[in-house]
């Protein structure tokens, strides 16, 4: 029987030597949902989307992603139901050009020609709005210019979820719009995504749900209307007021 | 550079002028008489076996040194260990015992095992400075490749990447640059080493030096010409991998 879950992570509980990085974590993400998480560092956001697509083996738990049970290790793998991600430090491959990052999984992993990767990705890479970079370097572009083709380099394996971890941190504060802009379209377009982030107003935007975590829990969740009126929690409601003051 | 070599040449030069009856000889291999000549053709000969056998040495050192770093990045505690008794044990063997073990002992456990081996002096040779050099080449791989940061690896994951795919289309070419020089210094002390083969009988730079010297009873000038024949062949080198380095260094620079 087929549910309607992307992913469903059943008491998640995963440590670091003494650290408690994530303490039984429940959270189910229905198709074309787009979550937002955030809370304070260290709470356990970026671990938690690790372990979705398997970067970060876990303790105890499960996590199913479309009905598929993931096995808790840090095997990768390409299935019907590919997940995405965009890192804070963008890890574009620095020896390839930017046309060459696109293509390379679809081409390697996915076996597609190179006249196919090379339309598909020519085709990102306008929708990211960087069509004249493809055959530059990365570091020959700004940071958001570098993030976006992260996304772009994501997107090229047609993923049915996408990961973001805090994908606006690393960036100068006058490039971040233009990342928010892209992730927003796509949000638009219907994807299933998680994002963690401290970006609040992207998040009013265009969050289904806020889950705020500490401490390796998830402390509270809402959507987002709620979520800024009305926090439950103390935690919740002192992080709130640190985020939004800035 | 040059300039020094030439200045050295011509104090050598100098030298047996000034001091017919004195400390040189030059005689012996004055290429102006048949048998400074011939000497000369004899020295001069080795060449060919000290790079057959450096060149051959050399590129088994680099396959094996791979193949024995690539445990050490594994997540396996087992392949892990292997790498550090492997490492560490061949490096602290010192080449002419490895040598001598490789060239009168291997052939004996092979006999044992029923396997009639007959390892000559240049296949000896090749083992020894392969697996002695392995070691650091090993070293050298693992530390370049962990100097290319873990999101790359990671990045590679995510686009569905398998194991080799990630070291081959992401992690090496860029660890390659890193390696180049590390690995080149390695090659050069190859060379050097390559030397030792002469005690096991190989017809390479310095065997054919102290054949000379035995004969003609001048050292002096035999060992001066056999060190400027090593330094010929590391400068090859040296400007080989200048050139090597040139061409992927301005491709680094537009990239990382």
């Amino acid at each position: 029987m087929k549910n309607s879950f992307a992913v469903e992570i059943k008491g998640l509980t995963k440590s670091f030597k003494d650290f408690k990085a994530l303490d039984t974590i429940d959270l189910n993400i229905k198709h074309g949902e787009k979550v937002v998480i955030c809370g304070p560092s260290g709470s356990g956001k970026s671990t938690l989307i690790r372990c979705i697509n398997g970067l970060e083996d876990f303790d105890e738990g499960k996590i199913s992603i479309s009905d598929n049970p993931q096995k808790p290790s840090k095997e990768s793998f390409v299935s019907d139901f590919h997940i995405g991600m965009v890192f804070q430090q963008f890890n574009l491959f620095p020896h390839l050009s930017v046309i060459e990052n696109l293509k390379l999984g679809p081409m390697k992993s996915l076996g597609l020609s190179e006249k196919d990767a090379d339309t598909r990705a020519r085709k990102l890479l306008e929708r990211v709005k960087i069509p004249e970079q493809a055959l530059k370097k990365p570091n020959q572009l700004s940071g958001g210019q570098q993030q976006r083709v992260a996304i772009a380099r994501a997107l090229c394996m047609e993923p049915k979820l996408m990961l973001f971890d805090e994908p606006t941190s690393a960036l100068d504060p006058e490039m971040i719009s233009e990342v928010l802009e892209v992730i927003v379209d796509l949000a638009r377009e219907g994807m299933t995504m998680v994002v963690v982030t401290h970006e609040m107003g992207f998040a009013k935007k265009v969050a289904d749900r806020i889950i705020f975590m500490d401490g390796g829990s998830i402390v509270e969740q809402n959507s987002p209307g709620m979520f800024f009126k009305k926090p439950q929690t103390a935690r919740c409601k002192k992080f709130l007021k640190q985020i939004l003051h800035h | 550079m040059f300039r020094i070599l030439i200045l050295f040449l011509l104090f050598f030069t100098l030298s047996s002028c000034s001091s017919p009856e004195g400390t040189w000889g030059w005689y012996v291999i004055d290429p102006s008489t048949k048998a400074g000549w011939t000497n000369i053709k004899f020295l001069v000969g080795g060449f060919y076996s000290t790079i057959l056998l450096s060149i051959i040495a050399a590129f088994l050192s680099i396959f094996i040194g791979l193949v024995v770093a690539l445990p050490a990045m594994s997540d396996n505690k087992l392949l892990k260990l292997f790498n550090r008794v492997y490492v560490e044990f061949i490096r602290s063997i010192p080449l002419l015992p490895m040598l001598f073990w490789v060239f009168y002992g291997l052939p004996v456990i092979l006999k044992s095992m029923g396997i009639d081996a007959n390892i000559d002096a240049f296949w000896g040779a090749i083992i020894t400075l392969a697996i002695s050099d392995s070691a650091f080449t090993a070293e050298i791989y693992r530390a370049g490749i962990q100097s290319i940061s873990k999101g790359q690896t990671e990045a590679a994951k995510t686009i569905g990447l398998n194991y080799y795919q990630t070291m081959r289309y992401v992690i090496m070419p860029q660890a390659l640059r890193r390696i180049l020089p590390p690995l080149a210094n390695q090659f050069i002390y190859i060379v050097k080493m390559s030397a030792f083969a002469s005690v096991i009988g190989m017809q390479e730079l310095t065997r054919r030096a102290n054949e000379i010297v035995v004969t003609e009873y001048r050292p002096l000038e035999i060992y001066t010409l056999l060190i400027f024949e090593y330094l010929i062949l590391v400068l090859l080198i040296s400007f080989g991998v200048r050139y090597l380095e040139k061409k992927l260094g301005s491709n680094e620079s537009a990239s990382s």
